[in-house]
């Protein structure tokens, strides 16, 4: 024992190697499942001579010794405490179905991008064309004003499928209105 | 489960520090037909060290996302997501087709329906209505090519009766919402 005591002493003094030992089974942390796709990195670190490591205290006297930015606190053998650890698997899911059910759908003006707009006449201006909107499944329509969307609400029992264009048209001269027109 | 023609959407947001999700399943009209979101997950100490920058993915594809697709009554014939984390899980758990959308700055294609690949490995452009920009589809691995034009034309015939894209406008609103309840 001396002879080993004495040959660990200049390896570490000397050679500045220490001795490890692998841990027993008292010591083994039960990890979880892993998963493959999770980035792993393992970094060795030389130590220095002003390091010393006692095996039989496990002790790491260094305060800046960093693994993964979190601080590797002095400790002893006896202060680690082994738990199990469950990962979790399910969460809390919730319905949100009837709120969603009662918001409108959104449509985009897309006039610029309309080649063959419908005739209209002279003394009219298309503003907007919004597709595509089911009409007979229309509960109520109405514009965003701020964002020049089309704001749809559908009839929860309708089984209509029939898509169709509407357009916002506004009227020139005496009776000058603006009026939705589906084409 | 009933097999129908309903389309299924799946949104996940977050990063490290939190993450949550939420799925839609529509009917042609883009009308809700379920509609699940779960709480925000947040990493435990455990799960932080134990999965660190890591920790989004493990929460999206472990927890989120299968959490989510459990919750649902209808199985859709087609699931958009968000998310290319999502894309392969999504379509290893459904076993349904299975596509990654989102918008384009590309110029319009010849007409509706048309299919474009790009040179990136399983992505296509989609024109899926006569106006506008093609839609951007990435695709699961090894996903056949039947399968992709399977797929286009089944968003470009939905795209008759409903806007792609905007389901997802829907659900974030609606995750906004819940956010600040």
């Amino acid at each position: 024992m001396a002879l080993d005591g004495i040959k660990k002493y200049f390896s570490r003094h000397v050679h500045r190697r220490i001795h490890t030992y692998t841990p027993d089974d008292a010591f083994m942390i039960d990890l979880p499942e892993t998963h493959s796709y999770i980035r792993r990195r393992v970094e060795t670190f030389k130590l220095e001579a002003n390091i010393g490591v006692n095996t039989a205290k496990i002790e790491l006297h260094t305060p800046d010794v960093r693994v993964k930015g979190l601080r590797v606190k002095i400790y002893t053998k006896q202060d680690v405490k082994i738990h199990a650890y469950k990962t979790r698997n399910k969460i809390n899911v919730y319905s949100a179905l009837k709120q969603l059910q009662a918001m409108p759908q959104e449509r985009v003006n897309i006039i610029k991008l309309i080649k063959n707009k419908p005739s209209s006449s002279k003394n009219e201006i298309m503003l907007a064309c919004y597709y595509p909107v089911v009409e007979g499944a229309v509960l109520k329509l109405a514009l965003n004003k701020q964002r020049g969307t089309l704001l749809v609400w559908y009839n929860p029992g309708s089984r209509q499928l029939k898509a169709r264009s509407v357009y916002l048209i506004r009227r020139l001269g005496l009776d000058a209105k603006t009026e939705w027109r589906w084409v | 489960m009933a097999q129908n023609n309903l389309t299924g959407y799946i949104l996940i947001e977050g990063g490290e520090s939190s993450v949550r999700g939420i799925v839609l399943i529509t009917d042609p009209k883009g009308f809700p037909a379920d509609c699940h979101y779960t709480e925000p997950v947040r990493p435990t100490k455990p799960e932080r060290i134990l999965y660190g920058s890591s920790f989004d993915s493990y929460a999206k594809e472990e927890l989120i996302l299968s959490s989510l697709l459990d919750s649902v009554e209808f199985d859709p014939q087609l699931w958009i997501c968000n998310d290319e984390d999502i894309l392969e899980p999504l379509r290893k758990s459904a076993k349904i087709k299975t596509v990654m959308l989102e918008e384009s700055p590309h110029v319009p294609l010849e007409a509706a329906g048309a299919v474009e690949s790009l040179p990136e490995n399983g992505v296509y452009l989609i024109q899926t209505e006569e106006h506008g920009n093609p839609l951007r589809a990435e695709f699961p691995a090894n996903t056949r090519q039947d399968e992709v034009q399977q797929t286009a034309k089944m968003l470009t015939e939905n795209a008759k009766t409903m806007s792609i894209l905007e389901p997802f406008d829907r659900m974030r609103k609606l995750l906004d919402l819940k956010g600040a309840e």
